[in-house]
């Protein structure tokens, strides 16, 4: 899809024009579902997330300024519902949830497995620790753009990628020294 | 297992396709907050529109969606009395409707909604709607377009056939009929959140004649495999259109305030001088609202003449530098409520600060979370006031969360408002439970404004409670007293009054006034926008403190004189030179208004008769050098930090008059103390009727940019509906 046709359909959104709006969500429903399902690696959260993603894009779409391309600013959202969402959840622990993956499929189980294990991981590491994570390697993106997202500066997100790639080293090698 | 690297891991992980129903869910969700926002913005701006021509009486929509509406509304009874028609054992199914509500608002708002029991087998007046629910009100012909259609938006907005809509509609009867266990399953799917969008729709077209006192519109309805919890919160919020809940803490007729007696006319010749504080409260007009528009009379003590006054913005100039905080405006006019008395207005406008010349602020939040908050437009409606705050502070300041209950808890420790999530967080998480330990909260408070006191800046508690301090320091004056001891460390503390039934208009008063802070009471999100977001500068920054007024009225001219409004703020004639006596303070574009009558030398309106024996006064060559002022005013204030006041002095000229860029707001703040006045009695109004008040309210609106103007027009209407039952 070009820029400009995007750029329409998100002003006649911002508009109120509620078909521009659907289309623009049929786009990026993915885009959403796809991060939120890395971030937590759990389908139903996933689902769940995404659907906040959605409620919130419908509520804060007018804000968008065009001052940054169209998805860094949609991770930012759907970062920020995860994190909230995140937090709505431990603070009801006690309300428990479905553990398991009701379909898991055999052929990506080994898959998702460590996707599990890294990202409880990355967690440990640290706040924006994660998000940088999948910004940079899941979703391909530069530095300067991580950041730009992430509300920090490159050289940070720069850091935070080496961080993590030695603390991967680190580990890597004692789990291999360790067996 | 041996680990590809973490970027190969994280990049070729491949998500399980999103199940195309939780896909469908989302864009459900999504396009009706879509449409819910729209909706409100063109509410907005066509309340706008209409008021600017005429105040606003009733608003068509398009026949587009006038057409919609009805569409949607049909189908909504359709849905509704099919749930209700169901046995009860089935009825559990629909109720279990992956309905889920906006996460970040209502999930955590709510928990006493989780611990309500399970919806019983039989009867279940716990979850049932009440009956009205069933059929939308046959006025109500705002409704928005039905949003099982925009779920397959046509790429053009089309005009709805008519027949179409009524083929909808047999399809959905039809259904019913044959298959009940299908419908529900359409209900499940489709229409469920549906009803629920009609509701708070009506509840918004309700509110033009009830008040709106939840956040009902604010609930964006999704499907989701979401709990119990947010069903049986939801089941009773579809309940509650304009009451609280049922099982909500609700009490009636417990409201308290300070009995006062109205100013009476004084003499002259008697007591020449006048005294008292300035008040620039409006929690007294909130709470009248709230009451008219449930269609009660307020009890006269509810009703503070001088805070219905200052309700409103006035254009009274405004000084240019903080330095001389404010300069009086003084007009003389005819009275409308007696024929030879005039009224002569004293109109204040604080400085206001500029956005760089804010002081930082250190805010501790108080709220209360015991039981009797747990109503809509108690806890929840605080909740979402105090975020509304957040939006005006810079993002250096800083807040901190205090709650009192059972016990007093420290909830969030000060925090910069650039970490607004981390706030938001701790506010929503807040449920209402347990008694209250008012003191004890206070306290706390206190110890965290302490803690992280800014000697430059502002250091302010903000309660927000319907006033039920019922346990810890019952005793008002030693609460009073202790309010009174931080405030002279520079901690000042705001009230911030929800809810009715309970309300403890008095304590709230009371701790406002010796905390060097305001009182308002808050009946609607609105409400809490004009005074924590246009008016935030005012709540939060003192510009004067301590602002005394007295007047000397000129016996050679005037007769007779009575203070409009004030009784609790009156002060003893050598207060006002006494710089210990405390009085209100002025925040940063704040206005006061006070109104004097006068009956001049002369006229025959003069209530009571000479003294026979007293000496006749205007005689004297000292006076009759003066014999063209009315009086004279005198205004003593302190800067925010100073100990010794100043004083502001100027005469008070017969001829003054009222310029005409102030006729209308002259007009108008005396159409609103006219009203004032008629609710406490009419004792001193004459003949002034409620019709009366409207002509002048009317003739008065002015640009009226918010139309609270408009709305007050509302009110004298609804009072004088209120009267005639």
């Amino acid at each position: 899809m070009d820029d400009q046709h995007l750029t329409g359909l998100i002003r006649r959104a911002q508009g109120g024009d509620v078909a521009c709006f659907a289309e623009l969500l049929d786009l990026h429903y993915d885009t959403i579902y796809r991060f939120a399902w890395k971030w937590c690696g759990h389908r139903t959260n996933a689902e769940d997330i995404a659907q906040q993603s959605c409620i919130k894009l419908a509520r804060t779409l007018a804000q968008f300024r065009f001052q940054a391309a169209f998805t860094s600013w949609l991770y930012q959202l759907v970062i920020r519902c995860a994190q909230d969402w995140q937090r709505a959840q431990q603070r009801h622990e006690h309300d428990a949830l479905p553990e398991t993956e009701p379909t898991a499929d055999d052929a990506r189980t080994e898959d998702h497995i460590y996707l599990v294990q890294l990202l409880e991981q990355l967690d440990e590491l640290g706040e924006g620790m994660k998000e940088t994570a999948l910004l940079v390697h899941a979703e391909g993106l530069s530095h300067a753009e991580a950041g730009q997202i992430l509300g920090v500066s490159e050289s940070t997100i720069s850091w935070r990628v080496h961080a993590i790639r030695k603390h991967m080293n680190k580990r890597e090698a004692l789990m291999s020294g360790g067996v | 297992m041996k680990a590809q690297s973490c970027e190969y891991q994280l990049r070729h992980t491949v998500p399980p396709t999103p199940d195309p129903e939780a896909r469908l869910r989302a864009r459900r969700a999504a396009l009706l907050e879509f449409e819910r926002v729209h909706v409100q913005k063109d509410e907005s701006s066509a309340a706008a529109e209409s008021r600017a021509k005429k105040p606003a009486r009733r608003r068509f929509p398009s026949s587009n969606t006038w057409l919609a509406g009805m569409a949607s509304a049909c189908l909504a009874v359709v849905a509704v009395s099919v749930v209700w028609l169901l046995p009860p054992q089935q009825r559990q199914v629909p109720l279990r409707v992956p309905v889920a509500i906006d996460l970040e608002f209502i999930s955590e708002v709510t928990p006493q909604a989780a611990r309500l029991p399970e919806p019983a087998p039989a009867s279940t007046p716990v979850s049932q709607p009440p009956p009205e629910q069933k059929k939308p009100a046959p006025g109500i012909a705002r409704v928005k377009p039905a949003p099982a259609r925009v779920q397959e938006p046509p790429p053009e907005p089309q005009p709805i056939d008519p027949a179409s809509l009524e083929k909808d509609q047999a399809t959905a009867a039809e259904e019913v009929v044959v298959s009940a266990t299908r419908v529900q399953q359409r209900i499940l799917e489709s229409a469920s959140p549906l009803v629920v969008v009609e509701t708070a729709k009506k509840r918004r077209n309700a509110s033009e004649s009830e008040p709106s006192n939840t956040s009902l519109e604010e609930v964006a309805v999704t499907g989701s495999r979401r709990s119990s919890r947010v069903r049986d919160w939801f089941a009773r919020r579809a309940s509650a259109p304009s009451s609280p809940p049922p099982g909500a803490y609700k009490e009636e007729g417990r409201d308290k305030f300070q009995h006062f007696e109205t100013n009476p006319v004084k003499r002259v010749a008697d007591d020449a001088v006048s005294t008292f504080s300035v008040d620039v409260d409006t929690a007294s007009y909130s709470f009248v609202r709230r009451q008219l528009n449930a269609g009660t009379m307020p009890q006269a003590d509810a009703v503070r003449v001088e805070e219905m006054i200052n309700y409103f913005d006035y254009a009274w100039p405004v000084p240019e530098s903080r330095e001389e905080p404010f300069k009086p405006t003084v007009t003389v006019s005819d009275s409308p409520w007696g024929a030879g008395k005039k009224l002569i207005h004293i109109g204040i406008k604080g400085y206001e600060l500029p956005a760089r010349e804010q002081p930082d602020v250190n805010l501790v939040l108080l709220l209360d979370v015991s039981g009797s908050m747990n109503s809509p437009d108690k806890l929840p409606l605080a909740q979402r006031s105090m975020a509304l705050l957040l939006d005006s502070l810079k993002p250096t300041d800083t807040v901190a969360i205090v709650v009192y209950a059972g016990a007093a808890g420290q909830v969030l420790p000060p925090t910069p408002v650039a970490e607004k999530d981390t706030i938001l967080q701790a506010l929503n998480a807040l449920r209402p439970g347990g008694s209250t330990a008012g003191a004890a909260g206070i306290k706390l408070a206190y110890e965290l404004a302490e803690k992280s006191f800014r000697k430059e800046g502002v250091n302010r508690i903000l309660l927000a409670t319907d006033g039920d301090f019922n346990v810890g320091i019952t005793d008002t004056n030693e609460l009073k007293s202790f309010v009174s001891r931080e405030r002279e460390k520079g901690v000042y503390l705001s009230v911030l009054g929800f809810g009715q039934g309970n309300y403890r208009d008095e304590m709230s008063q009371a701790l406002a006034q010796n905390g060097n802070g305001v009182a308002a009471y808050i009946d609607t999100l609105s409400e809490a926008k004009k005074v924590l977001v246009q008016e935030a500068t005012a709540s939060l920054f003192t510009i004067a403190k301590d602002v005394k007024l007295q007047i000397e009225f000129n016996p050679a001219t005037v007769a007779e004189y009575r203070l409009v409004g004030y009784e609790t703020r009156a002060l003893n004639r050598e207060d006002f030179n006494n710089d210990k006596v405390d009085a209100g303070d002025v925040g940063s574009g704040h206005k006061v208004t006070a109104i004097y009558e006068i009956t001049p030398v002369g006229s025959k309106a003069q209530l009571i008769d000479e003294s026979r024996y007293a000496a006749r006064e205007g005689a004297s060559a000292d006076r009759r050098g003066k014999a063209n002022e009315y009086g004279f005013l005198k205004i003593r204030y302190k800067l925010p930090k100073a100990f010794r006041s100043r004083l502001l002095q100027q005469p008070i000229l017969m001829d003054a008059g009222v310029p005409a860029a102030l006729e209308k707001d002259v007009e108008f703040s005396t159409a609103v103390a006219g009203f004032a006045q008629l609710l406490r009695g009419g004792q001193y109004t004459g003949p002034l009727r409620f019709e009366d008040v409207m002509a002048q309210a009317e003739d008065a609106l002015g640009a009226d940019p918010h139309g609270y103007r408009a709305e007050f027009l509302e009110l004298v209407r609804k009072a004088q509906r209120a009267r005639g039952m």
